[in-house]
């Protein structure tokens, strides 16, 4: 049994702080890719367009039902095989990619329930006074299902933050790279990778304190 | 991060990608894992170990750049299939099905297979006494596939890992690992983990760097096996090897 080596740790801590740029890089791009294409395949699927609908559903089904782990392989490693262009793609990219189409289609669906879930009488008396399908969705519709969203969006975040740790597969160090590495040199597994749980969970940690003070704003209209 | 920074961030990618697609020329780009002490690890954010100074030697005999990429071990012979490193410096043991694919250098390293077990564990004292053992080798090594080989194979609760076999068979949780007897050795000897070296090495490896079998390919493997024959003339693979080992491993 030894001692937790803190002198380890502490020369350590600015070693793996400063591979956290990246891994908050690849997280805050792909949550905005995420998002648009989410938010595009939550219309379709909303509006029910013909064709589209069946395409968005397949697409959500393959990037739920498959894990991120055999999709980052399947595209970095495996589609190159077979369409050798697809090798200028590098890993940081590929990972960015990958996070992006694998929570999109989890976003795309609670963005949807969301949206399907303001009440349809909203939908008629905004009609009924004469508003067009843009400005229901804009004034009435859009300000709801963001609010009711939010919460599982920021989850959503939360997860691609952690799941950038799958990048080293791809030969991006990244976090959890330079942790595995560090820790292979040193043999001290438990130091280098309790600290690296602890930056993720502070980061995440300030991003719930954010998460929080988003929902207050968001809930000040049905405050009294 | 804003906007802006994000799109920066996509286009320093494009550019990154299409530098590593025209710059391979002179570069040669050398895969490794970073965890696989002392041939391959990290130390205060720097890459060391025996491969980092053979291929610095190399680039030095050729001229070429030397550029190393790490990533872990089950992710680099994707990466050389696929053309996004030319080689991988990780100890890759020559084996019939490896030879059928890939171009080899000649052996640089020689070494044996190694069963380690933890301290006090006095069951194991050889490859025979697996039988019945759950034992930890790395995914997709050839000591998963030397198990495989054993007669009595399917009597061996085999477990493949991707990193960190040292520390569950430390902590006990498989009975032994097997993998190289030098580096286990040398793990043994430098660092705080309960491990034991159990009988003599098992069989005979030959390591050698891999190169696409393709005319690129073997145009490489010829440049650097010949930087290779000349730092074992002058004497340097030897030198790095008795910096790390103490011992020659470079000669059979």
């Amino acid at each position: 049994m030894h001692v937790l080596d803190l002198d380890y740790m502490l020369g350590l801590l600015p070693i793996l702080l400063g591979y956290l740029p990246l891994t908050l890089e690849m997280a805050g791009a792909g949550m905005v890719a995420a998002l648009v294409l989410a938010c595009l395949l939550a219309v379709v699927r909303v509006q029910r367009m013909p064709g589209l609908n069946a395409l968005a559903m397949l697409f959500i089904s393959f990037f739920r039902g498959t894990p991120l782990l055999v999709q980052l392989f399947l595209f970095y490693y495996g589609l190159p095989q077979i369409l050798t262009f697809l090798v200028a793609i590098n890993g940081i990219t590929a990972t960015i990619l990958g996070l992006t189409l694998h929570f999109s289609a989890y976003m795309a669906e609670s963005i949807r329930a969301a949206i399907v879930g303001v009440d349809r009488s909203q939908t008629e008396a905004a009609l009924s006074i004469g508003m067009t399908q843009g400005q229901l969705m804009r004034r009435i519709v859009l300000p709801q299902a963001t609010r009711v969203a939010t919460p599982t969006l920021m989850n959503y975040f939360i997860d691609m933050i952690k799941a950038t740790s799958l990048a080293f597969t791809l030969g991006v160090t990244e976090l959890m790279g330079a942790t595995q590495k560090e820790a292979a040199g040193s043999f001290l597994y438990f130091e280098a990778f309790l600290l690296a749980a602890i930056i993720y969970w502070v980061v995440v940690e300030i991003l719930s304190w954010l998460q929080r003070r988003l929902e207050k704003r968001l809930n000040r209209a049905y405050q009294r | 991060m804003t906007l802006s920074q994000i799109a920066k961030h996509a286009l320093t990618g494009l550019a990154l990608s299409a530098v590593a697609v025209t710059a391979h020329a002179d570069t040669l780009r050398v895969g490794m894992s970073g965890g696989y002490y002392p041939f391959t690890f990290v130390e205060q954010d720097e890459l060391k170990g025996f491969e980092v100074d053979v291929m610095n030697a190399v680039g030095e005999q050729t001229g070429d750049e030397i550029e190393f990429v790490t990533a872990s071990f089950s992710g680099l012979a994707g990466m050389l299939d696929s053309g996004r490193i030319d080689t991988i410096a990780n100890q890759i043991t020559i084996t019939p099905e490896r030879k059928a694919k890939y171009a080899f250098t000649k052996p640089y390293v020689y070494d044996g297979a190694q069963v380690v077990v933890r301290k006090g564990n006095d069951d194991i004292q050889g490859v025979e006494d697996l039988k019945g053992k759950t034992v930890a080798v790395n995914l997709g090594s050839n000591y998963e596939q030397l198990l495989r080989e054993l007669p009595y194979a399917d009597e061996i609760d085999i477990k493949t890992y991707d990193s960190n076999i040292e520390q569950d068979v430390a902590l006990g949780r498989a009975d032994a690992f097997v993998m190289d007897r030098v580096s286990a050795t040398q793990v043994i000897k430098d660092k705080p983990l309960p491990l034991a070296l159990a009988g003599q090495p098992f069989s005979r490896i030959e390591n050698a760097l891999p190169f696409r079998d393709n005319e690129d390919g073997r145009a490489l493997r010829d440049r650097v096996d010949d930087a290779l024959a000349d730092l074992r003339e002058n004497g340097t693979l030897t030198q790095i090897s008795e910096k790390w080992f103490g011992t020659d491993i470079t000669t059979p």
